[in-house]
């Protein structure tokens, strides 16, 4: 049986909240509002999610058919692959345009990576990228905090040798290019800054 | 530096004023660190500066004008 929201009298976003939840809990739906603008925010919330609409109105109701479609159901199949969540970094900066901008938005990623959740569970430093783990880093604070959460930091060390930088690390530990490679190749999902 | 001492945050016009005013803030030896706006004061990208509430007037006067501040709060 369709699952039957009614929606009449509630203010916004409630209806869109409630079937939001339904969408999400798997469910198609049909949901009474009674007013248009109900009515278009739950549709468009619909539609973004991947669903069918289709609206019936009579005498001040307004019904709304929402349908799981295939884009949706694509959707659910689209998740991640099994295995860690690995973040590279091939350089000290963040994106390209403007280096003094680079190195401030890579000091805030590494702030909020400390701040929110999903965490990674490796990051490789590779290239310029090293630079962040040694000697005079700004974001050698955020690098110690997160490896202490569990989280492993793998430094190149043929790039902290190129950089004359070996002997100065301070957050993570040298690694080499196979586990470097096996770490990339053995991941769930690859992140690269 | 521990999360746990009160903070409070500058704000200003421009990334580039943030990152003028961290060169006074290092100049004046007053410890920080850059970090993205809170969400809940606004949802723009930006920067701002933290530091410790018991170094407040430290800050003003070391910024004093050179950098237009746009708000100095509480971090919640």
């Amino acid at each position: 049986m369709t699952h039957q929201i009614d929606a009449r009298g509630l203010a916004c976003p409630q209806p869109v909240i409630m079937t939001k939840k339904a969408i999400e809990a798997g469910k198609d739906c049909v949901v009474i509002v009674d007013n248009e603008a109900a009515r278009d925010n739950v549709c468009r919330m619909a539609k973004s999610q991947g669903c069918g609409t289709a609206v019936e109105e009579e005498g001040g109701c307004i019904r709304i058919r929402v349908t799981r479609g295939e884009d949706r159901k694509t959707q659910e199949r689209a998740t991640p692959a099994a295995g860690p969540t690995v973040v590279v970094f091939p350089c000290d900066r963040m994106g390209q345009g403007d280096d003094d901008l680079g190195k401030v938005l890579m000091r805030a990623f590494l702030h909020t990576l400390g701040e929110i959740a999903p965490r990674p569970d490796v990051m490789i430093f590779f290239n310029g990228g090293v630079k962040l783990t040694t000697d005079g880093s700004e974001v050698l604070e955020d690098l110690r905090a997160l490896e202490k959460t569990g989280i492993r930091l793998l430094v190149c060390g043929t790039c902290l040798d190129f950089f004359g930088l070996k002997d100065r690390l301070q957050a993570g530990t040298i690694s080499n290019m196979y586990d470097i490679a096996e770490t990339m190749l053995s991941a769930g999902r690859i992140v690269r800054i | 530096m521990t999360d746990v001492a009160p903070f409070q945050i500058i704000l200003f016009d421009s990334t580039s004023e943030a990152l003028l005013a961290e060169k006074l803030f290092k100049k004046a030896g007053i410890p920080h660190k850059i970090i993205p706006v809170p969400r809940h004061i606004s949802s723009d990208c930006g920067v701002c500066i933290r530091f410790f509430s018991s170094d407040t007037e430290r800050v003003r006067s070391a910024l004093a004008g050179s950098v237009t501040v746009r708000d100095i709060a509480p971090l919640a």
